[in-house]
């Protein structure tokens, strides 16, 4: 057991962006363990139970699972459940127990899980995580599914007509905007592998973990990454270095400014609000994309956004209200929990060839 | 404490509660459900083996209740998948990965393989598969017997000769 004592470093004030506080973050001050915290014996499940239990006195949210999640992160598992029984009730080692306390620790002060075990997964991949850099969502790898089969739809399509077209279809080109860790561009890349990505952020911190995922995953060769602020204004020799794109996905800051302090001490204290405040309605980044998109874009190409469930209305009334744009709302998708959560948009057609909606 | 819940659809989706991975063209706006691959059908891993294909209509799923306003607003990790097949009644709990789209493909690859075994008893990929590792075992099993009895018969030959002279 060691004795440390506790430096209240991860909470700060609302409001205040994150940068710059990476180096405090990691060098972390000694800490003390709260009295009574002796587990009684020393098998993961009985750890996960102590640590759960702590984190449940401490009004830490999802205490089993942040317990289960770094335990087994320490046993060199990615959830409690993959463990086998055996592994479950094996003796941990003292080094064990204490990687367990340090990341505990680190939890007890909302850090996300994700940050504190340095890594998660998306769509079968395991990327790097570090704060501030947004972590993906579960629903997000629904936006992937929907330009995966999209593209499938593409290639059965051109297949049949036969045409010299359908050649470039299969090799697609996609454009990430605020592409964060990289998870959509790198989750794209893996499952399309003819396919190349730009992926575009504005933060150095997102610029360089994308970088890395993307070494880490040997996908470097078929994606370039841009910074860039695409509310600076359009700037084609950067996000075009391959031509107009088939794909513009993003999943760009969308939450209603006003929304902003109701965010967990988890999001709002680690995560860069930059990467979240979509401004007033949530749509000023949503905005920027759809009036570039058009310049962006083949003529055949779809843009497909996450967005807040207010957001289809509002979007499709701003795209009428823009008919200069000569984009459309083609459809709205719900997440797994039914909430609309995804649009894809296309440049408008003449009716007579409209695509029926048979995707 | 979470608890599992059903997937929150709007009222009037509810007749399509079911299959929720299946495609459904209402009236405008068009909100489709998330879908599985490209299939509505659920084809075996081990396609050689013919496991019995399942029906996204048959299928009902449940994710962890209270996940807030979800998307960006929230940052659950609890990514455990329950899966219902309706017509069996088999239920299938699947937290392997920390990723919510490779636990429901895992877990309908684990349902499958167990209603195959409901369906086709003896004839299913997974009874055939289970039948054969008792198999090896009781070989193992036999063997190391064998072997056993081998080492006791030795050990006792070796007792009942005379211990050799030691060389000049």
């Amino acid at each position: 057991m060691w004795l440390r004592f506790m430096k209240p470093w991860g909470l700060r004030p609302r409001g205040e962006k994150w940068k710059g506080r990476l180096q405090s973050l990691l060098a972390l001050q000694p800490l003390r363990l709260a009295s009574g915290c002796r587990p009684p014996s020393v098998t993961a499940r009985a750890l996960v139970n102590h640590w759960a239990q702590l984190f449940e006195e401490r009004g830490v949210p999802e205490a089993r699972e942040s317990s289960e999640y770094i335990v087994a992160h320490v046993l060199g598992a990615k959830t409690f459940q993959s463990l086998s029984a055996s592994q479950r009730c094996a003796p941990i080692t003292d080094l064990q127990q204490e990687q367990i306390g340090e990341l505990c620790t680190r939890r007890l002060q909302r850090m996300p899980v994700q940050y504190v075990i340095g890594e998660w997964d998306f769509q079968g991949l395991t990327l790097k995580m570090t704060p501030p850099v947004f972590i993906p969502r579960p629903e997000t790898e629904e936006l992937v599914n929907l330009v995966l089969h999209e593209q499938s739809q593409r290639c059965q399509e051109f297949r049949r007509k036969r045409t010299l077209a359908h050649q470039s279809h299969s090799w697609p080109l996609i454009l990430d905007v605020c592409c964060g860790s990289g998870a959509i561009a790198l989750s794209l890349l893996s499952k399309l592998t003819q396919s190349r990505v730009v992926a575009v952020d504005k933060g150095e911190e997102a610029v360089q973990l994308t970088r890395e995922n993307a070494q880490r995953l040997h996908l470097e060769d078929r994606i370039q990454i841009v910074r860039h602020d695409i509310t600076s204004g359009v700037n084609r020799e950067q996000l075009l270095p391959w031509g107009p794109v088939d794909f513009v996905v993003s999943n760009p800051p969308y939450i209603f400014h006003c929304d902003m302090a109701q965010l967990a001490p988890e999001i709002l204290s680690y995560e860069d609000t930059d990467s979240l405040d979509g401004g007033e309605n949530g749509m000023s980044v949503i905005r920027e994309i759809l009036s570039q998109a058009p310049m962006l874009l083949k003529d055949s190409g779809s843009i497909f956004l996450e967005v807040d469930p207010r957001h289809p209305e509002l979007v499709e009334k701003w795209l009428q209200s823009h008919p200069d744009l000569g984009l459309s709302l083609l459809a709205t998708h719900v997440d797994f929990c039914g909430k609309p959560r995804f649009l894809h948009i296309h440049k408008s057609r003449d009716p007579g060839s409209r695509r029926t909606q048979n995707v | 404490m979470n608890t599992l819940g059903s997937t929150s659809l709007p009222a009037s989706l509810g007749r399509f509660s079911r299959g929720l991975w299946g495609l459904w063209l209402w009236k405008k706006p068009v909100f489709l459900f998330p879908r599985m691959g490209m299939r509505a059908q659920v084809t075996g891993k081990t396609d050689a083996h013919n496991l019995l294909p399942l029906n996204e209509r048959d299928l009902e799923e449940q994710f962890v209740k209270g996940h807030g306003p979800g998307g960006q607003a929230t940052n659950k990790t609890s990514n455990c998948v329950v899966l219902k097949h309706i017509p069996s009644g088999i239920v299938v709990k699947c937290h392997q990965t920390r990723s919510v789209d490779q636990n429901r493909k895992l877990a309908r690859e684990i349902l499958q393989g167990k209603v195959d075994l409901f369906y086709r008893g003896e004839d299913s990929h997974l009874h055939k598969v289970r039948k054969e590792a008792e198999k090896k075992k009781r070989e193992r099993k036999k063997k190391a017997k064998e072997t056993l009895e081998k080492k006791r018969l030795l050990k006792e030959l070796m007792l009942t000769e005379p211990s050799p002279k030691a060389p000049l």
